[in-house]
């Protein structure tokens, strides 16, 4: 049997602790993938809108700041709620699916880039209203410290290390088998089906509104997730200035690198991205620094400064030369090669 | 089983259609005949619900079923095979075939075996693209898809075109072998010919008005029709 490239990720991924024992230099780098397996979760939930319906969200980091801000409110003692960190997860899941089905409702009939001016939109609107809704928000404050999660009894501090890389291990692995099993359920077929060609989906008795709405919420609800689990981590909500559109975009370079509609495709594409972003590149400033080729006082011969131009130039070059991503889904890679044989 | 009261539809400012009143009885095929442009998509679109209606009543085994969603309409028991079949060319022939059983979740895999004898060619490419079959394959597809909702009624949407003469007489016997299997079809085709030689009544549809309605051995026999569909 063929071992799919998600799983063997996500295998590989649990073993990197365990080698971390005894290897130095793989525990950096486990501390490095933290971070992308958020990034990952949040473009899992964009891949359901952009790679499997077709619809394109310029927004979703507004999705990701509603869920760390309905976590950090859940959980925070100056709040009354004060619930722990799986009930709080939860429920911050059930607000993102509200949050995009109340996005969705008035919106899902403008078509192509109309609703994606609409999701652009939304995430200026949500950053903003979280700065000025000081009284709940604490404006650019955040909401902090928020208790660490606790599983069994046990309970997570800042400066551990592996039980945190396991939390986000197991929700990504979580996320990726429930998108996986939509994928291929009907709900999944009838997205698809919708992005190929929408009124032979209606013609086939599929209804696109409701299915459209479905993954408006859904992704929104796993934007959220990936939200709620970055606040948990950082003991903070964060200031709305930390899911601004940059984090939208980052979400959707990581989609259309990986290649859209393909789950293995998006776990790629975050590992390059982001992991060109704070691997390579401040590797990369570190040691020019140590070398003292590069002066500390101007910033422009830093690369890690350079890292929009770099994006930028790397998602050009994709475009020239391999648009469908580096691991795309089948129907993508038709659509951008349609006079190559299909694999049997 | 399928009546048609006055209807009026049509684009922006334009009733493309103009009052058109037609019946389909149970188990009939029903052709409906016209040039370019006399509204005979309309007609189809409409009863499929794509096409707004704007005026009139379209009654399916009893009920008014006007301007219902598309996908209600499916459920209800009318597929339709939409002109230029639009099937799904990036999806394989058996996830274009499971896309047509959408509503229903019986017995799936023996409806798919029923399609698959009826086109022993697309049994031999299931894994293959939609995409890469003939315009004639892709035409049986498309017919196979809206036979997958186990329709009542089967809507036709000029079937012929653009197919070679020897793929128009095997599609055109397919389409007798669906009906005789029960299924009922309203057909739209410029190949008058062909239509007439398989439908039991027709009805010939110009500038969005029905100006003949007739048996199809009458249809073929009329000095009009001739002239007109028949090439003299």
């Amino acid at each position: 049997m063929k071992l799919r490239f998600h799983w063997a990720f996500l295998l590989v991924a649990a073993l990197v602790p365990v080698v971390g024992l005894f290897v130095p230099a793989a525990r950096s780098l486990g501390e490095l993938l933290r971070p992308i397996f958020i990034m990952a979760i949040l473009a899992l939930g964009l891949n359901i809108l952009t790679g499997f319906t077709g619809i394109l969200n310029l927004g979703v980091a507004a999705f990701m700041a509603l869920g760390a801000y309905a976590y950090a409110i859940l959980t925070c003692d100056i709040y009354p709620f004060q619930f722990g960190f799986w009930p709080a997860v939860m429920l911050t899941v059930l607000v993102g699916l509200l949050a995009g089905l109340m996005l969705g409702l008035p919106t899902i009939r403008l078509r192509g880039d109309y609703l994606a001016i609409v999701t652009l939109g939304f995430g200026e609107i949500v950053q903003d209203s979280l700065k000025n809704m000081d009284v709940i928000t604490k404006g650019t404050q955040g909401i902090n410290p928020l208790p660490g999660p606790t599983f069994a009894g046990y309970m997570f501090r800042s400066e551990t290390y592996a039980p945190w890389y396991y939390l986000f291990l197991g929700f990504l692995a979580l996320v990726v088998l429930l998108n996986r099993n939509l994928q291929r359920s009907r709900v999944g077929r009838a997205w698809i089906a919708i992005r190929e060609d929408e009124l032979a989906a209606s013609c086939m008795g599929v209804n696109p509104m409701k299915m459209k709405l479905l993954a408006f919420s859904l992704g929104a609800a796993q934007c959220s997730l990936a939200g709620a689990l970055w606040a948990s981590f950082l003991g903070s909500s964060g200031e709305p200035g930390n899911y601004d559109f940059q984090v939208s975009i980052i979400a959707l370079c990581i989609v259309i690198v990986g290649g859209m509609g393909n789950i293995a495709g998006v776990l790629l594409g975050a590992l390059v991205v982001v992991g060109c972003n704070s691997l390579v590149l401040e590797t990369f400033t570190n040691f020019l620094k140590a070398h003292e080729l590069i002066s500390s006082t101007n910033v422009y011969t830093a690369p890690g400064n350079w890292k929009y131009m770099l994006f930028g130039l790397a998602l050009i070059l994709m475009m020239r030369f391999k648009p469908e991503g580096l691991l795309p889904s089948r129907q993508v890679k038709a659509e951008l090669h349609p006079h190559e044989p299909p694999p049997s | 089983m399928l009546a048609l009261e006055n209807i009026h539809a049509g684009y922006g400012p334009i009733d493309v259609l103009k009052g058109i009143t037609l019946r389909v009885n149970e188990g009939e095929i029903v052709t409906v005949l016209g040039a370019n442009g006399a509204g005979k998509s309309t007609t189809l679109m409409t009863i499929a619900g794509v096409n707004p209606c704007r005026q009139g009543m379209i009654t399916f085994a009893g009920e008014p079923i006007a301007n219902l969603p598309v996908h209600e309409i499916v459920r209800l028991g009318i597929s339709q095979v939409p002109e230029g079949r639009r099937i799904f060319p990036r999806l394989t022939i058996r996830e274009n075939l499971e896309l047509g059983a959408f509503q229903r979740n019986d017995d799936i895999a023996g409806d798919l075996e029923r399609a698959l004898d009826l086109f022993p060619i697309l049994r031999e490419r299931t894994g293959q693209l939609g995409g890469t079959l003939s315009g004639g394959e892709q035409q049986m597809l498309a017919i196979a898809r809206a036979l997958m909702a186990r329709p009542k009624l089967l809507l036709l949407d000029e079937p012929s075109l653009g197919l070679a003469p020897l793929m128009v007489v095997k599609i055109f016997e397919i389409i007798r072998a669906i009906n005789q299997q029960g299924t009922t079809i309203l057909l739209v085709e410029q190949n008058a010919n062909m239509a007439l030689h398989i439908a039991q009544r027709g009805y010939v549809l110009e500038t969005g008005r029905i100006v003949l309605e007739d048996s199809a051995a009458n249809l073929i026999n009329n000095e009009q029709v001739r002239k007109s569909y028949l090439g003299g």
